[in-house]
């Protein structure tokens, strides 16, 4: 091959090259912006927040709402700190006692209540677990025994059954009885030696 | 800084929520004074001062004691009766005594039926018994120590302390009540021997109970007991 020939060959390969690449080019930057604007803004959670609070009329419900859940959720977490600080249920006031704290299990066991009483129209249990406010036992088959099982930590617990009204200190399942105000309590010891039933 | 000022009051919002979540969920002494303004009392500011040394204890029972004394204001009886009852308790808190034991007595009275100078004599008794058998522990070099202070082995925490005191007296008080006899010692000690190893590593911690029981002897009961029934 000449040289003219050799030169005239790599000027024409040189051109298609070139003119092949600025065709790619064409339009270019409107396609990178293109591509750059379908893709959402990653705003982390200053940005969020700064979206939240930004003076817009549109934003209005949006901020109530936010506030509004962000109070819900402080108030259901202080409840349940406070719940768990100190119990409001009757039944796990006693248990949460100090002296119940200073031991080392504090695991409620659901301890059963069970008396006969065939003719009753209505049963309950009253104890120190419960500062002695009545806990009703229920009869759903109707056979005449009445049953509860009550959430109670470890402990020694003071009861008595009342029947139709009338208090009835001794449970044939208690781990022992002792007399107060002249009359007989029932003695549970829960999570000791004693289960009773 | 708008802005910033905003979310800074959110927060102080939130905290201040969080806060009086929390803290409704105990009673204060504001919570009692109110309560007690249901009573006609004629000693309310030494009763209100009590109450505010036993918000002072660890693990004070305020709530227990606040439903005492709505249940006392709602319970029929004198003034003076249910005014009587709260003074027992007010000398047990300025003694530093535990009243869990206490409450509860009065709880079960209440709800017995029992008149209220019953219930009072009752606690009175009950409270004799906490402080002799504080003063004897005292005297046996069993003692209870406040949270962070250097102790020697029969310093116990606070609460432990006060959980020895409580079911010793418990028991004599239930002893004495049943009918038994100040003079049998050996019964006394069964009684309470019974009580605390029942509750040995259970709601009393078990090192305690064999701190104290070889210490006691039939004979500190007696006297403590005679106290009760004298006192």
């Amino acid at each position: 091959m000449r040289q003219d020939e050799l030169e005239r060959t790599l000027r024409d390969a040189l051109c298609r090259e070139v003119e092949a690449t600025a065709a790619r080019l064409t339009g270019l930057e409107d396609r990178v912006i293109a591509d750059l604007g379908d893709r959402a803004p990653r705003l982390g959670v200053y940005g969020w927040l700064r979206r939240l609070l930004a003076p817009s009329p549109g934003a209005r419900w949006a901020q109530a709402a936010i506030l509004g859940a962000t109070a819900a959720v402080f108030l259901i977490v202080g409840f349940w700190i406070g719940a768990e600080r100190a119990p409001s249920d009757p039944a796990d006031l006693r248990a949460a006692s100090r002296f119940t704290a200073a031991s080392a299990p504090v695991n409620d066991e659901r301890v059963l209540f069970v008396l006969p009483a065939l003719n009753a129209k209505s049963v309950s249990v009253v104890g120190s677990f419960s500062d002695w406010e009545a806990v009703p036992l229920a009869d759903e088959d109707g056979d005449g025994i009445w049953t509860a099982r009550l959430p109670l930590p470890p402990g020694r617990y003071e009861y008595a059954f009342v029947i139709d009204g009338r208090w009835w200190g001794q449970d044939p399942l208690a781990d022992g009885y002792v007399k107060s105000f002249g009359e007989y309590s029932s003695v549970r010891y829960v999570g000791g030696g004693g289960d009773g039933a | 800084m708008n802005r910033l000022r905003r979310a800074a009051i959110l927060a102080a919002a939130g905290a201040a929520l969080l806060a009086a979540a929390v803290g409704g969920a105990a009673a204060d002494a504001s919570d009692l004074h109110r309560a007690l303004m249901a009573i006609p009392l004629a000693a309310e500011d030494r009763i209100l001062a009590s109450f505010e040394l036993g918000l002072r204890q660890d693990g004070f029972p305020a709530d227990d004691l606040l439903r005492l004394i709505e249940r006392l204001a709602a319970a029929p009886g004198a003034a003076a009766e249910k005014e009587a009852l709260l003074l027992t308790l007010s000398r047990a808190l300025e003694d530093g005594l535990p009243i869990d034991a206490l409450l509860g007595k009065a709880f079960e009275g209440l709800a017995r039926g029992v008149p209220l100078t019953v219930i009072d004599r009752g606690l009175s008794q009950r409270r004799t018994l906490l402080v002799e058998v504080r003063d004897l522990l005292y005297a046996k070099g069993v003692f209870g120590a406040p949270a962070g202070a250097a102790a020697v082995a029969s310093a116990l925490p606070i609460l432990r302390f006060h959980a020895l005191v409580s079911n010793i007296a418990d028991a004599l008080g239930d002893y004495l009540e049943g009918g038994g006899s100040p003079l049998e010692g050996h019964l006394l000690y069964r009684e309470v021997r019974d009580r605390l190893t029942m509750l040995r590593g259970v709601t009393l911690v078990a090192s305690d109970v064999d701190l104290v029981l070889p210490r006691i002897e039939p004979g500190d009961l007696t006297r403590i007991a005679l106290a009760a029934f004298t006192g």
